[in-house]
């Protein structure tokens, strides 16, 4: 690598210009207002947390994740994701107050790219978290309200993929022999790659009948939706999983104005590791990655020695603004030049615009680069001396 | 019915896929072969290829400006991306292993590997538990043990020829290589009806092989 140039940024950092800018203040104040609205309430954490805690209770890769030495030796990080810090509040003192408790958050994470660019190492990230509840009621409310801000976003076509984590458990553990096989199979399901998937069933030397069962699973002729066809590969024990995906089910028709957006695969296996219900991916035309994905996490409240439900999703608001249509801000900027003697009246000029909600800049003419240049960012320009102000 | 983008790699594995494409019943252009554009169009099935380096087709579907895309397994092991890998096409099979001189054995203290694939050399030589170096080549691997510059190289072998011709002589086998079918994962569910109706298509024609 050679000298590092004045004009660089370490890799995956980026800045966002004032148009991106205000395209990200908009998504924020929109999405703002309606999880406000749905009884959430806001809250921020610190940026760098310790690695021991939230590091290791994040299911981020480690070696995604920035890390730095305090002056004590202890390894901070970064945090590169605020589902756990909120988890670390929630349990700590939050849910202490108020349970179930509906938290949400704007905020930018960290996560560190090895190989090349093309993806970002920051991003906002927006999302909620609804804890304290088990029940379907939950994760049909998260369902419902990632739908719903999505579309006031203004997010035109979408679609939103559901599994369920404790499920596939289920039907993995029934038809392979040990843990480490589940393990296998369910990391090829996450990485989606059918053809290892298959290959891996012949390398495990599983009985014929198993192995039939497992390639039911990534195949998409057979028709799951119906839950019913599922239970036939579960014990009675395990029964409940589908009694409660149906009650899901139904409450997500009821409460959902466009059922078909939302589709059920339960090959879909997340890299998350603590995610044990319901849990689920959100795909928008125009980005060739996920622009959200949430779930059911109970898992990652026993790291922190909770027996609570928790359930939520986030929206990576830099995926967003690829799908989300070019916004034509409507607000009229005037340049206010005035000359020498002129600054008191050209003061009063742009107060009185002000206060009349328009955006005035006031300059000083002299000082301009290029006047011809400078006067094309505005709309209005006016060149205000002391015999008299002049519209251009 | 939604248009679809395919990146295709060039040269040899293009000419096999786009057989294979034919005889699964896709109505396609015949002049692609000789063309020497970058983008193909094949209006009747709303196909466009896009033509590209065999190593650069995973990035091409990673990031979503093609739907689908035909890759070596070789590299989407050597890059690790985020796609769906949905179907083993079984053209250019061949695979990867070690080689090196005959009768000699890795240097103790910095045992040296040249290869252009160095993620898998490097967790390859990691699973065994070895410690050593990668030097990355771009071709002529072979060259790497003849001069002196590495005790073993990793690389693909499809017939063995080249390293006979070289005097090299093959140690262990590493993986079974052959062409897979990719997808973007917001494309295959945005676009699902369209892309499993391909697979779909695809997979007949396979079976029949």
């Amino acid at each position: 690598m050679g000298k590092i140039q004045m004009f660089e940024k370490p890799l995956g950092m980026r800045d966002s210009f004032p148009e991106v800018n205000e395209q990200k203040e908009y998504i924020r104040s929109t999405a703002r207002n309606f999880i406000r609205n749905k009884g959430y309430d806001f809250i921020k954490t610190p940026s760098v947390e310790y690695f021991e805690t939230i590091g290791k209770a994040s299911a981020i890769d480690e070696s995604s994740l920035f890390k730095l030495v305090d002056n004590q030796g202890e390894t901070l990080v970064l945090r590169p994701d605020m589902t756990t810090p909120i988890a670390r509040i929630a349990a700590s003192k939050l849910l202490k107050e108020k349970n179930p408790l509906r938290l949400a958050y704007y905020a930018n994470v960290f996560r560190a790219q090895q190989r090349e660019g093309g993806r970002p190492a920051e991003f906002e990230q927006l999302g909620l978290e609804l804890i304290g509840d088990f029940s379907a009621y939950g994760d049909s409310e998260i369902i419902h309200t990632a739908v719903e801000l999505v579309k006031a976003l203004g997010v035109e076509s979408f679609r939103i993929t559901i599994g369920h984590a404790g499920l596939l458990t289920a039907f993995l553990t029934n038809n392979t022999d040990t843990v480490h096989q589940v393990d296998a199979l369910r990391q090829l399901l996450v990485e989606k790659n059918f053809v290892g998937f298959e290959q891996e069933l012949d390398n495990l030397g599983l009985l014929q009948e198993q192995k039939e069962n497992l390639t039911k699973l990534i195949d998409y002729t057979i028709d799951f939706k119906v839950f019913e066809n599922f239970r036939a590969y579960l014990t009675n024990e395990q029964q409940y999983l589908i009694d409660q995906l149906e009650q899901f089910k139904r409450l997500l028709e009821l409460q959902l104005k466009d059922p078909s957006i939302v589709s059920f695969d339960f090959s879909l296996a997340s890299h998350m590791s603590y995610y044990t219900g319901m849990l689920f991916e959100i795909y928008a035309a125009g980005s060739g990655f996920p622009i959200g994905n949430g779930g059911r996490y109970d898992e990652l409240f026993r790291q922190f020695d909770e027996q609570v439900g928790a359930t939520g999703f986030g929206i990576r608001v830099d995926r967003l603004l690829e799908v989300l249509p070019k916004r034509d801000v409507e607000e009229k900027h005037t340049l206010l030049l005035f000359t020498e003697g002129a600054y008191l009246k050209a003061n009063v000029l742009a107060e009185a615009r002000r206060n009349n909600a328009e955006r005035v800049t006031l300059q000083y003419i002299e000082s301009v680069y290029e006047l011809d240049v400078y006067k094309q960012s505005f709309d209005e320009v006016l060149i205000v001396s002391e015999g008299g102000s002049l519209r251009e | 019915m939604n248009e679809l983008t395919i990146a295709m790699p060039k040269g040899r594995i293009f000419e096999e896929a786009y057989e294979l494409f034919v005889e699964a019943g896709f109505d396609l252009p015949k002049e692609i072969n000789d063309s020497r554009k970058l983008i193909v169009e094949a209006p009747e099935e709303r196909i466009q290829f896009i033509l590209a380096k065999p190593m650069d087709v995973p990035v091409y579907v990673e990031h979503g400006v093609a739907d689908i895309g035909i890759a070596g397994k070789d590299v989407l092991l050597e890059q690790l991306r985020d796609v769906h890998e949905l179907l083993d096409l079984h053209i250019s099979n061949c695979y990867i292993a070690t080689a090196g001189l005959p009768n000699t054995m890795m240097n103790e203290i910095a045992p040296r590997v040249a290869t252009k694939y160095p993620t898998i050399a490097t967790n390859f030589y990691k699973e065994k538990g070895e410690q050593v170096e990668i030097i990355e080549l771009n071709g002529s691997i072979e060259l790497a043990p003849m001069i002196g510059l590495a005790d073993r190289i990793v690389d693909i072998v499809s017939t063995g020829q080249t390293l006979k011709e070289n005097g090299l002589v093959e140690y262990e086998k590493i993986v079974d290589i052959s062409s897979r079918l990719i997808v973007n994962p917001v494309s295959y569910r945005v676009k699902s009806e369209r892309i499993r109706a391909f697979v779909a298509q695809l997979k007949n024609e396979l079976i029949k092989r």
